[in-house]
């Protein structure tokens, strides 16, 4: 009997189908992997089995006996615990004491038994095989072995399934066999280790079992020793990788629009004609947002120079707004939308000065344009004085165009434009980016999806450690090529690769 | 859901459950007044009850807008002081200084509001510590001002003008005063750039400046709002008692926050109005009257006053949770 089963786990986001009547298992002493593309429906999945949402039908049994999470604590107390990327544990504490944290061991009156817990933290880290002192501080500690005390923690709750997200996503390569040591130690005392990743090589080091899911279904699950790479990728994609149509070329002697110097790796001035899509690629890390931020005058522009229309440009981010660079974030939470305010005054924000001359606005005026631009957008919402936050995320999204449009850009940045965002609306956007750029403005493409970028971009930039490595045109490229450019896979010593889109490398 | 509406059909919808929530209770508050002393449906009593409210309903409008943008301004009380005992120092019982006193009162507040806007906004330090340290700074100046007494006496004509009824004798010259206040106030907040841009800086700080709005302007030009209103308030404060005393707006400022909050303004930033707020002042002072009426002493009050502040801030976040702030992804 399989340790985890689910039977039609489905869950449904207004407007989206999460997860699609997902039968999954997987067995104890087993490390299970789950890969897919972003919004595959991987961590929606993980969210279910840890507790932290509900599904909206299905059900989910441990060791054969059906259960139901209604928090996260409840979960735990079932024998699931969940590693998140994102640390959590408290620098100041030692590693016991994060450990144990919530749960401390007390002595009488009350009072924290720091001693016991030192003692049972060592008895545990021991018996993981985790090489670490129970009273160190955890900010004295590296990043791998915070990762270790994050994973200590989770144990120390009993677990019978461990769920570990995009675990290897901050170490480097000595750091990730520390950690396979401890997975390994793991499985070998009959734990289950749901194993989500991107990285392909990792999979094929450490997985037992491999499932593949796309667009919220699983698609497949393969012992790992019958999987090849290339077919691992064909599950993920749902297609053979093969060369994009790429867009039609714009005619070269467009004017340039925006000129970067001292970005390059070569120290080559980067021109960006009008009407012209180009895509930034590279590795997430890579600091392509830093890049566009800096570009956009968010941020100090250290170690590079812009001018627009061969003027400098202010790194000043009303003066570039005002000069006509627009940056689109790639969080629309965090920095995007104005929750509680209606959509139009979110669609103008950042053109207030043409509906307030003299410092009063122009209410019906506002309303007039925002309303046509947003029309032309598709946008569904029950009216313009909605609040954004109560719409879907590709109708967020698109009042963020909106925004973009109604602030005129020359240039404008997308970063991440389709995150979070269902298929319809995805193709909608394609078509404003495709329309925009027919109208002569240069837009800076940054997407983690490499088929994104070859289906928009004329020509494609690959960043690398926060650099420009090479500038290429979009004509004959593929994932395949875009991923070697990405990654330097033709040189000596190759760095481990991490895609958070779809296409990965193959380990071979 | 239906595509997005016509521009040339402004779309009429019900009023959310947030905006009408104050209204809802002031209209219940009123009727349950009335069914306890038939004073209330007085026009009389009416009209005196919103000229009592006058002087803490005139700062409330300002300080909607530092609660708008998710900051908060306790230094209100201390400028209601601080206007009245400047107003009646300047004055000096003589009628040619009484535009002088007006002018002087109203500098004083709009002073401190820059003065805190300044450090708040680009000392990086918290609304909360700042306008509290402000306010004993400021009850300090005027203790210093005062030497512990009453002193100044106002203009002739200035308590006689302002305390008089027009309108047939009916409606209070202060009443027209908050009255008028609220109005520009919901002329700012709605119909200039800056208002939008309180409410833009107070619902995401970071995506306003993305949108490259000048948060910092902003800021201080709200906290400016913020002390001008109280120290108009104080004006009317003045107005109404006649004498400046050592510290009169010792702790008006508890009372304009409970009106503010009560009025749907949350400390979340974003939310929230300036009608909401005359509202939740008008809420505030019959729930008072109230108690006066039932004859609790002035503790019970004070009692009072602190769970409405409460229970309006708990009810907010209930309903922001169940209606407002909804997402999807």
């Amino acid at each position: 009997m399989p340790l985890l089963e689910t039977h039609a786990l489905t869950r449904r986001f207004p407007g989206v189908l999460a997860l699609d009547h997902v039968d999954f298992a997987a067995e104890s002493g087993e490390v299970h992997a789950v890969c897919g593309a972003n919004g595959a429906g991987k961590s929606t999945l993980m969210n279910i089995l840890s507790g932290t949402i509900h599904p909206t039908s299905g059900t989910i049994a441990i060791a054969g006996q059906p259960v139901a999470f209604a928090s996260p604590a409840d979960a735990r107390n079932a024998g699931v615990a969940i590693v998140y990327q994102e640390f959590s544990s408290i620098p100041e504490l030692t590693v016991a004491d994060n450990i144990f944290l919530g749960r401390e061991f007390r002595g009488r009156f009350g009072v924290v038994d720091r001693r016991a817990a030192s003692r049972a933290a060592a008895n545990l880290l021991g018996r993981f095989g985790i090489a670490l002192s129970p009273d160190t501080p955890v900010g004295a500690l590296g990043v791998a072995d915070r990762q270790l005390v994050e994973l200590a923690r989770a144990l120390a709750t009993e677990a019978r399934i461990l769920i570990l997200d995009e675990p290897t996503a901050v170490l480097s390569i000595a750091e990730q066999a520390k950690l396979f040591a401890v997975i390994r130690t793991l499985r070998q005392q009959s734990l289950l280790i749901l194993y989500i990743s991107h990285r392909l090589e990792e999979i094929f080091e450490i997985a037992d079992k491999v499932s593949v899911m796309r667009d919220g279904a699983l698609v497949a699950t393969r012992d790992k020793a019958a999987l090849i790479s290339v077919e691992l990728i064909r599950l993920m994609t749902g297609r053979d990788v093969s060369a994009n149509a790429a867009p039609t070329p714009i005619d070269g002697q467009r004017r340039t629009v925006l000129s970067v110097s001292g970005l390059s790796e070569d120290g080559a001035v980067i021109d960006i004609r009008a009407g012209e899509i180009w895509g930034l690629a590279g590795l997430v890390g890579t600091g392509r947002t830093s890049i566009a931020h800096r570009i956009a005058g968010l941020r100090r522009r250290d170690g590079f120079s812009a001018t627009l229309n061969g003027a400098p440009l202010p790194d000043d981010p009303a003066k570039a707004l005002a000069a006509g660079v627009v940056y689109m974030t790639e969080d629309r939470k965090r920095d995007g939308i104005f929750g509680p305010l209606a959509v139009t005054g979110n669609a103008t924000a950042a053109s207030l000065g043409r509906f307030a001359p003299g410092g009063f606005l122009r209410l019906g005026r506002e309303r007039a344009e925002a309303g046509e631009v947003l029309r032309g957008l598709r946008l569904v919402a029950a009216s313009l004085d909605t609040p954004i936050g109560s719409l879907s995320g590709g109708n967020q999204q698109k009042v963020l165009f909106a925004r973009a449009l109604l602030a005129r850009p020359k240039v404008l940045i997308c970063d991440e434009p389709t995150r979070g965002v269902d298929v319809g609306a995805r193709e909608e956007i394609y078509a404003v980016l495709r329309r925009l750029s027919a109208e002569g403005v240069a837009i800076i493409l940054i997407s983690s999806e490499l088929n994104e970028v070859l289906a928009l971009s004329h020509r494609i930039a690959v960043v690398r450690h926060g650099r420009v490595s090479a500038v290429m045109d979009n004509a004959g490229l593929d994932e395949h090529a875009l991923l070697v450019a990405a990654t330097g896979a033709g040189e000596a010593a190759r760095p481990v690769v991490k895609l958070a889109g779809k296409g990965a490398i193959p380990a071979s | 859901m239906s595509a997005v509406a016509s521009p040339a059909r402004p779309g009429f919808s019900l009023p959310s459950l947030d905006k009408a929530a104050v209204w809802i209770v002031l209209a219940v508050l009123l009727l349950l007044a009335g069914l306890a002393s038939d004073a209330f449906f007085k026009l009389n009593y009416l009209t005196n009850l919103v000229r009592q409210a006058a002087p803490v309903g005139i700062a409330a409008v300002g300080v909607t807008f530092v609660m708008l943008l998710r900051g908060v301004d306790l230094s209100v009380g201390a400028i209601v002081s601080m206007s009245a005992v400047v107003c009646a120092l300047v004055m000096d019982g003589k009628p040619e200084n009484l535009w002088l006193g007006v002018a002087a009162a109203s500098a004083c507040g709009a002073a401190i509001g820059l003065a805190n806007g300044l450090v708040i906004a680009h000392g990086k330090v918290s609304a909360f510590i700042v306008t509290l340290g402000m306010s004993i700074v400021v009850y300090g100046l005027v203790q210093m001002g005062t030497g512990g007494t009453a002193r100044g006496i106002v203009s002739p004509g200035f308590r006689e003008v302002l305390n008089s009824r027009i309108f047939g004798n009916v409606l209070p010259v202060l009443v027209i005063c908050l009255l008028a206040a609220v109005a520009i106030g919901i002329f700012l907040q709605s119909r200039t750039r800056f208002g939008r841009g309180v409410y833009l800086v107070g619902a995401n700080p970071e995506a306003a400046r993305l949108a490259g709005l000048p948060v910092t302007r902003i800021t201080v030009v709200a906290y400016i709002v913020s002390g001008l209103f109280a120290g108009l308030g104080g004006l009317a404060l003045l107005a109404r008692t006649g004498v400046s005393g050592t510290n009169p707006g010792a702790g008006m400022e508890f009372d304009v926050l409970a009106a503010v909050v009560l009025g749907g303004t949350t400390f979340a930033g974003g939310r929230g109005s300036v009608g909401g707020t005359f509202a939740g002042v008008m809420v505030l002072f019959i729930a008072l009257n109230l108690a006066n009426v039932a004859g609790l002493p002035f503790a019970a009050q004070l009692t009072i006053k602190g769970l409405i502040i409460i229970a309006a801030s708990a009810a907010h976040s209930w309903i922001g949770s169940r209606g407002g702030g909804r997402s999807q992804q």
